[in-house]
């Protein structure tokens, strides 16, 4: 069965994420979904994730949203942080690892290049030296 | 803006007229404020229908403030028969306030006691730069307390005050009839507490472990730990003590604690209206007070790491590897009307943290936290390549995604007429401003030692220092205007030179990027009629069109800039040039008692023979009560040598002795001193 949550997750611990190794943590997602609370859990060591499906273990973050936001800001289209400070999302724990969620979900969309906002072609070469 | 009396803690803080009032009009700043909103408008005590005029204000602490008051208008005081104390403090995200009303006859005396409260839960940006403000939200009267709210969506800001004796309570305010006796007094403790509210009704901060962590904050306010772990200074000119005192305790008061580092404190960058992560300021600050303060510097390069840029993103400005510009938690952020959740417009911040990163481990030794910070390095060292070189040309450029609520100038000055034309023309985009060259080959060079050294990577180190020497090289070129001698304020568009006479020439001194043999014209320059005002420099020349005065940086003289400025001069052996800037700026101060403005006017030390100060609105300004630090290390020439503190001071008469004891670093502590040379040079 293909859903989009759980193809999220698989992509996340088949490709990993834009995580540094100064970050370490876990985090639980806990998804509101019409078939009611599904829990994931995402364990940063050292920028290395690993994830899992199971119940409500201890994590140092627990996030909770519905599945729907939950997708849009894995596509990209919404932005974590601020949606944390309109409360679309709560967040219980440790706030570092709200401010790195972004690091787990796809990039916005249509963004620019400021070489490419700046009107120019990526160049070919390097840079100085 | 107004001049109010305020008390606050980090980003808590409340401003009110000097009776302790404060009356809502849209141009008010006075509040009581928390997590980037005006959570408290109207503040209004009155006693029988008077309002109340202070006789006395005392403040013994940057948390606590003292009114002391009689009703009526200044004429009666003479036989007030009644007097009122309030006594206010902040602590533990709550603005207390002991009110005591007392009766000096000997009969028993009636009273109606009443506080107006309100708000308009204003974003502070529209606080900062007022506009249409109106009372909103809605209210709920309780027994003994009154519940201001205000919802957006799920976005929930309240006020919850409350009185510790009975009152009659409305939407509007309490109202309390008491009798007291003669000779007698009556008090009660009002309680305002800003709570962020989740829709479960949880309180954000409580549910991050951020609300706990805080309860001992009242540690933070123990000054005598704070002053007896920093160095102790001595010098024979009084004004250097005195604004070194007034600046350590400053500092104590800009520290606060980010929410993802509760337990942790680092410098807000200014009060009360910047009391929140900004860069470049949190950057700047930590680096000129290493010597001193040295762990600020280690959380201030973490919690940057932490919010370190991972996407593209054209609304905030951000690229992956870029450092904050400011972030904030306000209403206009959450929905996105501003772009500070958060911001990355500014192009200098990233080189800026790997050179602040450097720094701070010759300082300290402290390896681990260069290790921790490797990736992040790495990705910041990355950003000045791949997305701070917009045409691909070795230089540093920057050019705003977000037109519309972006900044313009992604560098310290960034007010949008501050990079200009000797003749006043502004120049198109992309720019890259002389100092950002300098930053980023600081950065390359630093970053090669750390790789060197920690990261095992010696052929990323010989990468980052070639592509260094070829942009000192070439940038000495490409910036040198030939015929005044001196760097161009940047490089506009079409490669050519932006070429306004300005301080930005210091920094590049700061930074090394400068040759050798054009150190002395530059220095020519920075201490020449038409920069040094005799305060100090001044960012814009005179006999540039765009200057002023009055400019804030077209002409204003600031001290962080000075004291950039005076360590470059040192470092290339200026030492009467530095010595000379430290001497005016310390000077300066002297008239503020210490606390160093943001900025003075750039006029003619001789026209005004007083430093008029810019009229900014922060004070403290973080990096401004940096500078003294700095340049208190530029006079002892501080350097650490590996496992060593070197001291090679070089003291202008002025300041005679000059001791500073028990300075911390990888040696542990150690002393400096030094004597005033006759001759400097």
């Amino acid at each position: 069965m293909s859903d989009a949550v759980s193809d999220f997750f698989e992509g996340l611990a088949r490709n990993g994420a834009r995580m540094l190794r100064q970050i370490s943590g876990t985090v639980r997602f806990d998804l509101d979904g019409p078939d009611g609370v599904e829990h994931w859990l995402a364990a940063i060591d050292q920028g290395r994730i690993t994830v899992g499906r199971g119940g409500a273990e201890d994590a140092d973050t627990v996030i909770n949203a519905d599945r729907e936001l939950f997708l849009r800001m894995a596509r990209g289209e919404v932005k974590p942080v601020p949606a944390w400070l309109r409360n679309d999302f709560t967040a219980d724990g440790d706030f570092r690892l709200v401010m790195v969620l972004e690091r787990l979900f796809a990039p916005p969309p249509g963004a620019r290049h400021p070489r490419a906002a700046a009107g120019r072609q990526q160049p070919t070469g390097g840079s100085a030296a | 803006m107004k001049k109010l009396v305020r008390i606050l803690d980090g980003n808590i803080f409340a401003l009110s007229e000097d009776n302790g009032d404060m009356t809502f009009s849209p141009t008010n700043p006075a509040g009581f404020f928390g997590f980037d909103t005006r959570l408290l408008s109207t503040w209004r005590l009155s006693i029988d229908g008077e309002p109340l005029h202070p006789l006395a204000v005392h403040e013994p602490s940057y948390y606590r403030i003292r009114f002391f008051l009689v009703p009526g208008n200044p004429t009666h005081y003479v036989d007030a028969k009644a007097s009122v104390i309030r006594d206010r403090w902040i602590a533990d995200s709550s603005f207390t306030e002991r009110l005591t009303v007392l009766n000096h006859t000997g009969q028993s005396v009636d009273h109606v006691v009443r506080i107006d409260i309100d708000s308009d839960f204003a974003p502070i940006y529209h606080v900062v730069w007022p506009q249409a403000s109106a009372l909103r939200g809605y209210r709920e009267v309780a027994e003994d307390c009154l519940r201001l709210g205000y919802r957006r969506d799920k976005f929930h800001r309240v006020t919850d005050v409350s009185t510790s004796e009975a009152a009659e309570v409305d939407e509007r305010g309490f109202t309390f009839r008491i009798r007291i006796g003669p000779q007698g007094k009556w008090s009660t403790t009002l309680r305002v507490k800003g709570l962020v509210l989740r829709p479960d009704g949880a309180d954000v901060r409580d549910r991050l472990r951020y609300a706990e962590a805080q309860v001992g904050s009242q540690l933070r306010h123990d000054l005598t730990h704070w002053l007896a772990d920093a160095p102790r200074l001595h010098c024979d000119w009084e004004p250097m003590t005195m604004t070194y005192q007034r600046g350590l305790v400053d500092l104590a008061g800009l520290r606060f604690s980010p929410l993802a580092m509760p337990h942790e404190t680092m410098l807000a960058a200014g009060l009360p209206w910047s009391a929140t992560i900004i860069g470049r300021d949190s950057i700047i600050t930590s680096f000129q007070t290493l010597p001193f303060v040295p762990g600020l510097a280690a959380t201030t390069l973490r919690l940057l790491a932490l919010d370190q840029g991972s996407v593209l993103d054209d609304f905030r400005d951000e690229e992956p590897g870029k450092m904050l510009n400011e972030f904030r938690y306000g209403e206009m952020a959450a929905f996105e009307e501003r772009p500070q959740s958060p911001y990355f417009g500014g192009a200098d911040v990233t080189p800026l943290f790997v050179v602040l990163l450097d720094e701070y481990e010759r300082w300290t030794g402290d390896a681990a936290l260069v290790r921790e910070l490797e990736d992040a390095t790495r990705a910041a060292l990355h950003w000045i390549d791949e997305y701070g070189d917009l045409r691909g040309d070795g230089y540093l450029w920057y050019q705003p995604r977000n037109e519309r609520s972006g900044a313009l100038n992604h560098c310290w000055k960034d007010s949008p007429e501050a990079i200009c034309y000797r003749d006043g023309r502004l120049p198109g985009l992309p720019r890259a401003t002389c100092e950002l060259q300098g930053y980023a080959y600081d950065a390359k060079r630093r970053g090669a030692r750390l790789a060197r050294e920690f990261w095992g990577d010696p052929a990323y180190a010989d990468r980052l220092e070639r592509q260094a020497e070829e942009l000192k090289r070439r940038f000495n070129q490409d910036f040198w205007i030939a015929d005044g001698e001196y760097f161009a304020l940047a490089l506009g568009p079409d490669g050519d030179q932006v070429d306004a006479l300005a301080s930005n020439m210091g920094h590049l001194l700061w930074s090394g990027i400068v040759e050798r043999p054009r150190a002395e014209a530059v220095a020519g320059h920075l201490l020449g009629p038409r920069l040094f005002s005799g305060w100090g420099v001044r960012t814009l020349a005179t006999g540039q069109t765009s200057y002023n005065p009055l400019g804030y940086h077209v002409g204003a003289v600031w001290p962080f800039d000075n004291s950039l400025i005076a360590c470059g001069l040192y470092r290339y052996g200026f030492v009467a040039e530095a010595g000379l800037i430290a001497e005016s700026i310390i000077d300066a101060a002297q008239h503020f008692a210490g606390r160093m403005p943001e900025a003075f006017a750039g006029y003619d030390r001789e026209l005004t023979r007083y430093p008029v100060p810019y009229p900014a609105s922060n004070s403290p300004q973080a990096s401004a009560t940096g500078a003294t630090f700095l340049l208190l290390r530029t006079l002892l020439g501080l350097e650490p040598y590996g496992e060593h503190l070197v001291v090679h001071p070089a003291v202008p008469q002025r300041f005679g002795r000059i001791e500073l004891l028990e300075i911390p670093g990888r040696w542990g502590r150690m002393d400096a001193i030094g004597n005033a040379r006759l001759v400097t040079r």
